[in-house]
């Protein structure tokens, strides 16, 4: 009998592996975005008895036209920005340092590994406590030197966020380029150094190049996380000094969850998702064009 | 070996060492909390001194193991289903390039949408169906984010397969289904472990969703610990032992599961 891959069998057996999972998806993914969607044209309130009115794209002209909803986007855009750069250096750097790590190896990663496999709620409250004025023993230590410097305080807050999130998914980096530079194959490198070239000039244009899809992915997912940072804030500041650390989770927790607004933050999460959609597909455009030019290079 | 200890080697160790002290100060400094009277808790470098089990006692009579087990419980749950239910459909997905590779991106896109706009369908649903505060609207929302990346990484170690492997399994006689099962799925087994860890921590992490679909007697492990933060200043050598029991667990895990991580993620998650 032939080997085929069309034909209703194939077909029935297509169907039958890919049926689970798009009900699951369905369910579970599916039914929430599009109760969302719904109520996000509504004037739903958790606190309503009566059935919910329409209204049109009324939630999404306020959203766009409130400034607190800005100023929450820029908050967490300046929290990502600052949160996976630094990963990404620091987890380069570490994940180099581990790479060539022969001596308690298991060790060594598992250490630097750790943070990622601890609940955020855990980190973001050990810091909370770390860091604090009266009893942490940073400060405790900065003032033993003279200095001064107040952790949670106005202009400083989302900083000391974004170190948290730097201390707890470097790791992440780490394991992602780790993987990466296990799985690259080791004659460029070699080549290169047989040829003299020095360490800044291998990293630069051979070892960078060849992990540009790992680092993309690695920043990608990161990323996506990053924007979701809810539960550092829900540990220390609340979104405080003032509202300066309310990120787009924390925001629309409050809108939603606290002041029972929800139609209001569904309306945002869209907006949200829009937005962070567009930067997901020029990223996965740019990734394909390298594809494109890194094969026709090759030829 | 003789290895030279050039300027580059030394560098190396010196950002190792950095690394390491980075990592474990925090962790330190909360277990040696754990074991301090709220008296000492004000002396932050006080690191000789008789401990107390006062707060470690207090823990244990809280229930925190409790919500350590069901914490576990949902994270097993979540797994298991994701891994069935995705490694059918990614290899699915793989194989016959369904949808192209931007459904690989779309599967991810859904992560954006924040918890406090899904958690709310998930709560309806639970009320409708009369399971508020247990874990089974937990575990259905965790599949939510969970269920997504687990096929996302599973989808690149079965695109790692080569497909001449199945070829020759069918000409042998195999079924379709035999094929997948028996030849193709143990060629992605570290993988699978490797998603598997991955999606375990996820839920294993996740506070959100818990506070508010499970908040009472059914609390997972995040929610438990968030509960101590609530009296502000008293509690804060019992949080510390709260904490460092969430933390010891997984700390001695990931002795374990790094290898398998790092080999798992490397053979295909990665290449996009």
């Amino acid at each position: 009998m032939a080997y085929r891959t069309h034909g209703v069998f194939a077909m029935k057996f297509k169907y039958g592996m890919l049926t689970p999972l798009l009900a699951l998806f369905v369910v579970a993914v599916g039914f929430p975005l599009c109760y969302a969607a719904y109520l996000s044209v509504t004037d739903y309130k958790l606190t309503d008895r009566t059935p919910p009115d329409f209204v049109g794209t009324a939630n999404f002209a306020s959203a766009l036209t409130n400034p607190a909803f800005w100023e929450a986007f820029a908050t967490t855009a300046t929290y990502v920005v600052i949160a996976v750069s630094a990963e990404l250096v620091l987890g380069f750097a570490l994940a180099l340092a581990l790479h060539q790590q022969r001596w308690a190896k298991d060790l060594s990663r598992a250490i630097v590994l750790a943070p990622m496999f601890i609940t955020p709620i855990a980190v973001g409250l050990i810091f909370r406590f770390l860091l604090n004025d009266q009893i942490g023993a940073v400060p405790a230590l900065l003032h033993a030197v003279g200095a001064d410097y107040d952790f949670f305080g106005a202009g400083k807050a989302l900083l000391t966020l974004a170190f948290i999130d730097v201390w707890q998914w470097t790791p992440f980096m780490v394991l992602l380029i780790l993987a990466g530079l296990e799985s690259m194959p080791k004659q460029p490198m070699e080549a290169a150094r047989v040829d003299g070239a020095g360490p800044v000039y291998r990293l630069r244009r051979v070892l960078i190049p060849m992990l540009a899809p790992v680092l993309t992915v690695a920043v990608l997912l990161r990323g996506l996380d990053a924007l979701r940072v809810f539960e550092y804030i829900y540990a220390t500041t609340r979104g405080g000094p003032g509202t300066e650390t309310q990120t787009l989770q924390y925001f629309m927790y409050l809108e939603g969850i606290q002041f029972f607004r929800l139609a209001q933050a569904s309306a945002m999460a869209f907006i949200v998702l829009a937005l962070v959609l567009v930067v997901i597909v020029a990223a996965f455009r740019a990734m394909e064009r390298n594809r494109v030019a890194e094969r026709s290079a090759a030829r | 070996m003789t290895r030279r200890f050039t300027w580059l080697e030394t560098l190396r160790l010196a950002v190792l060492a950095a690394a390491f002290v980075f990592v474990l100060f925090p962790i330190v400094w909360v277990a040696l909390a754990s074991f301090k009277t709220p008296e000492q808790m004000s002396e932050p470098f006080l690191f000789a001194f008789a401990p107390s089990l006062a707060n470690w006692q207090a823990v244990f009579a809280s229930g925190v193991f409790a919500a350590a087990g069901r914490s576990a419980l949902v994270g097993v749950i979540t797994v298991a289903i994701s891994l069935v239910v995705g490694s059918m459909g990614a290899y699915v997905i793989a194989k016959y390039r369904a949808g192209g590779s931007l459904t690989r991106f779309g599967m991810l896109a859904a992560q954006v949408v924040p918890p406090a706009v899904m958690v709310f369908p998930f709560l309806t649903m639970a009320q409708a169906l009369r399971m508020t505060d247990t874990l089974a609207p937990v575990i259905f929302a965790h599949l939510s984010f969970v269920l997504p990346l687990v096929t996302w990484f599973l989808i690149g170690f079965f695109e790692a397969v080569p497909a001449s492997l199945e070829e020759q399994a069918r000409v042998d006689g195999f079924t379709r289904w035999q094929a997948f099962r028996l030849v193709v799925l143990p060629q992605v087994y570290p993988g699978i472990g490797a998603a598997g860890i991955f999606g375990f921590t996820l839920s294993w992490n996740d506070l959100f969703y818990g506070l508010i679909l499970a908040p009472g007697n059914a609390a997972i492990l995040p929610v438990a610990i968030a509960n101590f933060n609530t009296f502000r200043g008293v509690q804060i050598g019992t949080m510390s032992a709260a904490i460092m029991i969430a933390i010891i667990p997984v700390v001695i895990a990931s002795f374990f599961i790094q290898r398998r991580l790092v080999q798992g993620i490397s053979g295909g998650a990665v290449k996009y």
